[in-house]
């Protein structure tokens, strides 16, 4: 069906120029969110330089895991040097939500080569989902190369970010005395504050936030993943009145 | 760091698994709708679990005490921001200043 969509829309206009516009069309939207994780790409940089990663230890983390929470929180673990074990599930639980997300690719995804799916999976990142899945909904029909342009486009604005830390932190030591860490704290509330839609959402961050408060006190390491695991459990049982979620 | 690699080898792994592994074709099952709901709290849960140690216990890593700190006052300051204007960038903007503003002050 969708190849049909697509050999239909090439009858109209010519192959490459819908190309390059589907190309444009994915960099402007996933643009502004790129931008707004600038601050975060460059303290992930200067961190791991901070923490005594070499550069290009610090670039490849960027490059080859590509997921700014999971990059942060285990550069604090290494940091405060935690065990491997912590760095691994504190990552799988942080990357758990792509799970989701691959999930709802699958249907449209499917049939595609081996090269195509990996190429998405390996750009899925939050913001690319949110555009790709506003893309569907407007369109009626999913675009492996819109999904891919946008994900490609969020991954140079995330790498040269983490370059631009990588070089301020060789020569301005203690950068996250500048504020930079209040500026991961300023993305996250930015971005969970209007994500709080319904009841249990609110319960899942206050139950998350609560207990990763007090364990972050008493047992640093694997506060986060406690916190993350009670949150979501919290929200999860949380009795719903009408089903939101279908 | 003596183990980077490892732990660069085993992050690259763990996330491209979790991004790949619906839409590989050996795997056949479904997330259930229950799965669904519970992962749909992962990214709120884990990104608060990240913010409110650095608001409430950022002063920590200074010499200044919790009711000087630039990271509670900025921090609540951000989360009624957040509330008010939908532009994500304009909040962390407004924001990061009102920190560098109130660490120059306090």
């Amino acid at each position: 069906m969708l190849n049909q969509t697509d050999v239909d829309c090439n009858l109209v206009t010519s192959p490459v120029t819908s190309d390059v516009k589907t190309i444009n069309r994915a960099a402007m939207d996933i643009m502004p969110l790129a931008l707004a994780t600038v601050p975060w790409g460059i303290l992930c940089g200067s961190l791991a330089i901070n923490i005594g990663l070499t550069a290009i230890q610090a670039q490849l983390m960027s490059l080859l895991v590509f997921a700014g929470a999971a990059q942060l929180a285990s550069i604090t673990i290494m940091g405060a040097a935690g065990a491997i074990s912590s760095i691994f599930s504190s990552t799988f639980v942080i990357s758990s939500r792509h799970l989701l997300y691959s999930a709802v690719f699958r249907e449209h995804v499917r049939q595609r080569s081996f090269l195509v799916r990996c190429c998405i999976a390996f750009f899925l990142t939050d913001e690319m989902f949110a555009v790709t899945c506003a893309y569907i909904q407007k369109h009626k029909t999913f675009s492996a190369l819109y999904a891919i342009s946008a994900g490609i486009t969020f991954y140079v604005v995330w790498n040269a970010s983490t370059f631009a830390g990588i070089v301020a932190g060789q020569y301005i030591p203690n950068l996250e005395s500048l504020g930079l860490e209040f500026a991961i704290a300023a993305t996250f509330i930015a971005i969970v504050i209007p994500s709080i839609k319904d009841k249990s959402i609110l319960i899942a961050v206050i139950v998350s936030g609560l207990s990763a408060l007090v364990l972050s006190i008493y047992i640093p390491d694997s506060a986060l993943i406690i916190a993350t695991i009670g949150g979501m459990l919290a929200g999860y049982f949380t009795p719903i009145k009408e089903q939101h979620y279908g | 760091m003596d183990n980077f690699w490892l732990v660069l080898g085993g992050m690259t792994c763990i996330t491209f698994s979790c991004r790949y592994l619906f839409l590989s074709r050996i795997v056949s099952f479904e997330l259930s709708a229950r799965i669904k709901r519970a992962l749909s709290f992962t990214a709120p849960a884990v990104l608060t679990a990240m913010w409110m140690p650095i608001v409430f216990l950022g002063h920590q890593s200074s010499e200044v005490g919790f009711l000087n700190s630039p990271f509670l006052y900025a921090g609540l300051l951000t989360v009624l921001l957040s509330l008010k204007i939908k532009n994500t960038l304009a909040v962390v903007s407004i924001g990061m200043c009102t920190f560098a503003i109130l660490s120059f002050i306090l």
